[in-house]
Formats: structure tokens, sequence, C-alpha cells
């Protein structure tokens, strides 16, 4: 089964009543388990709305968005408050992570909010900052971390909880190229170690560069969609 | 639930000259409060209690006519078997007093009087001037020719431990009865006309002068609990019926109630001020610090938080805010209210003597306040539910955002 399905969707942004924007004009697409993909297309292109569609961050003004078969538009806030803890991890262009916990407490909160017990919280996050280079930032505040650091954080944050789909918004828009790099190098890697199924939205050549398929979007349509051959 | 304090703990010491200044606008509110509260109920009290300074009762029982004509004659027989048929509250003090206007003098001059024949030993117990002797010492419930007179009198009358004064006071078969006393005791009043006018003799001593029997012109009854008077007079007047004259301090002294009603009238509209500024105050606050934080919502929105967690974690911030605010104001307000009620809050003594006249009552110019952990707890509850409730409106506002539109706010 798919983890993510999008029928025809359209997104309007309106002001009392008047249509402003349409951001999204009849986007379909399909993401399978596993996928290591990439929305790409120029700013006000519709990524980072299909992308809030997609983690039910915002509703669709028309058409379907299914998760793991479940059609959002059918779930009540609770419904998919829950959805977003369980199946679905985000990576935000600015990082967003909670400036009052520590780096470890970050990681670990998705998993608290499921009700994950403390040790196995503290172990998984022990482990994933192992292999993320973040062991000595463990009880760093993310306001004296650098901008790589925090990314780094909110990835182990949003992989820490075993999601379906980890949605990243321009990840490395914020980071110089070799932090970016290491970043994308880091995201494939637990993409091909643990199947963890990431969309990406960006116009990072890099990042388009390792993505096994983009989805170009432009003026709120799907322009192209183009996977790598296997193997590459 | 432990993470939503421990967040929310954090969050509120974020702004920290804010928190602080916020905190303290709620606690100084709480604190002003529980003083003035305190300040006015001791003045209340002290009002209360002075019906001891002067000798009055909370409850009052007289022979029908005789508040008005003070006739010899308007009186209750037998009191100690009225006395003892009286339905009191445990703890209350009551006594038998003769009371008649009369005329004291010496070789030094003369002076109007009012002569209370009593029971020296229950008489202490009703009337603080009666206990406080500064020279000589009390009456003996024998003692048919002593006499205790007050400062102010003994000094107008040239009087000291020893000497001789003569009452006279129109007797109830309407001749004038005199007769000759030797001053027992000095007493000290806070009341200078007190002091001046009032000389106490044995029951017995003052049934002769008049050429009465064994009579009583005046009940006196004390309460543990002032503001029983209007129930425990409907329970006297039930008891006894219609031949006797009961009132209570209310009635003798309306101003004292008036008092009393105007007290708590300003206190409410005080209290509506300063609960309405801080809250104001605090709402700012919140309202600033949810509002810079609308982002972080909706991060915690989008990372599966229910709508109803984020009005938990702003709640919870006003938790903290509310019982550190309340902690504060009321420990502060407590330790006033209590130094307060020890020694005086403010003092007037030097510019205005011992006592003031209000009508009728004799208030002491030394403000004590009531120390009232009770009434204190009360304010320090209002404050903090007024922080609970001022949270609910930021708490609501960014909890109906879509994650999506909080994460895009600046």
């Amino acid at each position: 089964m798919p983890v993510v399905q999008v029928q025809n969707v359209v997104k309007s942004y309106e002001d009392n009543g008047r249509i402003v924007t349409q951001a999204l004009r009849g986007v379909d697409m399909t993401v399978e388990p596993g996928e290591f993909m990439a929305i790409a297309g120029p700013s006000g292109s519709g990524k980072t709305t299909l992308l809030n569609l997609i983690g039910a961050l915002d509703s669709a003004t028309s058409g379907v968005v299914r998760v793991d078969g479940r059609d959002l538009s059918q779930m009540s806030d609770a419904a998919l408050a829950d959805l977003r803890r369980d199946r679905i991890g985000f990576v935000f262009q600015a990082y967003n992570l909670i400036p009052v916990l520590t780096a470890s407490e970050n990681a670990e909160y998705v998993m608290q909010l499921k009700g994950v017990a403390p040790a196995e919280r503290r172990k998984r996050v022990a482990e994933l900052f192992a292999e993320l280079g973040l062991q000595e930032f463990m009880d760093s505040r993310p306001p004296k971390m650098s901008g790589g650091q925090q990314q780094r954080v909110a990835v182990a944050r949003a992989i820490a909880a075993e999601p379906a789909v980890v949605l990243a918004d321009e990840p490395t828009a914020n980071l110089d190229q070799a932090t970016g790099r290491a970043l994308i190098a880091m995201m494939r890697k637990l993409n091909r170690e643990r199947g963890v199924t990431f969309i990406f939205s960006t116009h990072d050549p890099m990042v388009l560069e390792q993505a096994d398929r983009v989805v170009r979007l432009v003026d709120g349509k799907v322009a192209s969609d183009d996977r790598k051959p296997a193997g590459n | 639930m432990g993470s939503l304090l421990k967040i929310s703990w954090r969050n509120i010491w974020r702004n920290r000259r804010r928190t602080l200044i916020n905190m303290s606008a709620a606690g100084f509110g709480l604190f002003l409060i529980i003083v003035f509260t305190g300040l006015t109920d001791g003045i209340m009290a002290d009002g209360k209690r002075s019906l001891a300074n002067t000798g009055m009762g909370h409850v009052e029982i007289y022979a029908p006519g005789w508040r008005l004509q003070h006739k010899a004659g308007q009186a209750l027989a037998n009191p100690a078997a009225l006395l003892a048929s009286l339905p009191l509250p445990p703890g209350a003090q009551a006594g038998a007093r003769v009371v008649a206007r009369g005329l004291a003098t010496s070789a030094h001059g003369g002076q109007g009087v009012q002569i209370h024949g009593v029971d020296p030993a229950v008489e202490a117990r009703l009337a603080n001037y009666a206990a406080d002797l500064r020279q000589g010492g009390p009456l003996t419930a024998d003692d048919a020719h002593g006499i205790l007179v007050g400062e102010e009198l003994a000094k107008r009358l040239q009087l000291r431990v020893g000497l001789k004064v003569r009452l006279m006071a129109q007797r109830a078969d309407g001749e004038i009865g005199a007769d000759l006393y030797r001053v027992r005791g000095i007493f000290h009043s806070i009341s200078p006309n007190l002091s001046r006018g009032v000389v106490l003799v044995t029951s017995a001593s003052a049934e002769t002068l008049l050429g009465v029997g064994d009579v009583a012109h005046q009940i006196v009854i004390q309460l543990p609990r002032p503001d029983d008077a209007d129930a425990v007079a409907a329970q006297l007047r039930t008891a006894l019926g219609a031949n006797y004259d009961i009132v209570t301090y209310g009635e003798l002294l309306p101003l004292l109630k008036t008092m009393e009603a105007t007290y708590k009238d300003i206190m409410i509209v005080m209290a509506l001020f300063v609960y309405t500024l801080a809250g104001l105050g605090i709402l700012n606050t919140m309202l600033m610090s949810v509002l810079e934080r609308t982002r972080e919502f909706g991060v915690m929105r989008a990372l599966g938080n229910r709508p109803r967690y984020v009005v938990s974690l702003v709640l919870a911030e006003a938790f903290w805010i509310g019982t550190i605010s309340a902690a504060a104001g009321l420990a502060l307000g407590l330790l006033v209210t209590r130094l307060g009620s020890a020694q005086p809050l403010m003092d007037f003594g030097k510019t205005m003597g011992e006592s003031f006249e209000l009508g009728g009552m004799v208030l002491k110019t030394a403000f004590r306040t009531e120390f009232s952990p009770l009434a204190a707890l009360k304010a320090s509850m209002a404050i903090y539910l007024l922080t609970l409730a001022v949270g609910l409106y930021p708490a609501w506002r960014v909890s109906r955002m879509r994650p999506a539109e909080a994460i895009r706010a600046a």
C-alpha cells in the first residue's frame, strides 16, 4: 500500500471568502514505502503547501490526501494529531526545535507523546545521537547549537519515533554546502539502512541529485515526475 | 503531566524580567488586598473590642423605659436569678449593674458622674478599665464604702487612694441620696470622658445609695464572637418575653454597623480594581508570550500534540505564574498582617492621643491589623483563579490555529 496518495488536490488560500492564491491546482502523486524523493520547483510553486497537506498540517480545498490509506479529510483534529504523532516525522527549514528542551529531550519528545518508556527513549536517542555524531550535545539547548547541529537533532526527532514517512521542508536551505551535503548523506543512510521514507521539498541541486525520484511542481501543478533508474 | 509542568516551568523563565514583573504585579496586588483587608478588619475588630473599653456589652438588657428616663425605680428585679436563666453561648460573660447619674465631690470640686454599682470580680471581665488599676487595689464584694475612680476624675478632684469622695444621686423615692466613699483604687481608661465620668462601687452600696432593693438597671453581655449579637439577642427576646428591653451593640452604636458595611463595600471596590489591573497585566503578558511563540505551538501540534495540549501548556504556565504570585503575595501579606497584629501598623498616638471617640465608640489611635489566614487564603485563591482565567483566552486563541498557519507565523 502506498504510504502517501494525493489525488486531484486543490489548495486555495482565501481572504474574506475571496480566493487570493491558488497554491495547488489538481496535484496527483503516490509515494511508496522506502522512497527517497524530492518535490522540486521554484518559490511559490506549491512545494511547502503540498508537504503541509501530506503532513496533515493543513487541509485541502478539494481532492483527497491519504496517508497509510486513511483519507485525511475524514479525520478529526485529534485523529490527525495522533496520525502525525504516530506516522509522520517532520524536518523544518528553520529546524523548529523546542528551545526550552535540551537536544536529547527534543529528540525524545515525539516518543514521549507516544508513551514510549523513558529507558527505551533514552536508549534510542543515545543510539541515534551516536549515529548522527551528536553525542556531545545531548544536554545542549538548541540556541547554543549551530544550524547544522540543530538540523541533525531535528532529523533525530523526526525518525526517533519510527514514522512511516519523514517530510522535510527545504532541510538544507539554512545550511552551508558542506553541512547540507552531510545532512542529506545522513538521511540517505537512514533511508537505506532503516527503510525510512523521505519526502523533501527543495530547490537545492545537491539534494535533487541525491533523490531517487523528483516531482517538479510549476504553478501548483505536477510538471514532471522523474525516477532515477534503479541501481544509481 | 510531568513533561507539561517541566516545559511550562522552563517557558515562564524564557523572559525572566517580564515574568518577574508580571508576578510582582499580581503578588503585590494580592499583598495590598491582604494588608488593607487586615487593616480594615483590625479597625472594625478594635471598634468591637472598644465596647469592652467603654464597658458596653455586645448585648444589653434593661427594664423597659430606663434607657430614656434613667429612673432608679425602673429596674430589673432579682438580677442573680435573671443572669442564671439567660441562654448564652459558651464563653459569654454577663454581669449586672446598678446605674445612676450623680455628682462626685471632694474638697477640691465636683464632677457629674455615672455611678456603676457592680460585682467587682465580674465587672473586671466586662470592662477593661475596671481591671486596669494604676493605683490602689480592687473593690471587694462586701466593701460598702469603697470606690474606684478614673485617673481624670482623680486629677480633677485631687483624689488619691485613701481619700474621701462624696456621691450624690436621686433615690427611687425622689429624694437625694448621698454617702461618703473612700478611694480604694484609681483606674486607667483609654477614654478621657470615661476616666472622668464613671465611678465604680459595689452593687450593694449603690442599692443603698439609691434606696432600691436587690435590683439591676443593666445586664451587660460580652460575647466571644461579637457578630453573634443579633442571634443571641433574638434568642433572649424569645426566652425572656416582652418585659425586657434587649438591645445589641449595633443598635446602640449604629455607626459601627454602618462603618462595617462601608468598609466591606470599599474593600470590594478596591479588590475589583486591583484584580482588574492585575488581570489585565497578566493577560497582556501572557498574550504577548503566547503570540510570540505561535510558531512553536504550531510545531508542537505538528509533532502530534492535540489542540487541548496547547491549551494545557498555556494554562500550566498560568498555573506557575499564579502559584508563585499567590504564594509570594500570601506570604508577604501574612507576614505584615501578623506583625501588624502584634505591633501597630500605623500609630497616630503622638498627635491624637491614646484614643479618639466616634459615634460613641472609643477607638485606639494605634491601628493594628487583624491576622486572618483564612481571609488571606481566600484573596489568594481569587488571584490564583484570576490568573488561570486570563490564561484561557490566549490558550484558546492559539489552539484554534491550524498547525501550518501557526508555523507560518513570523
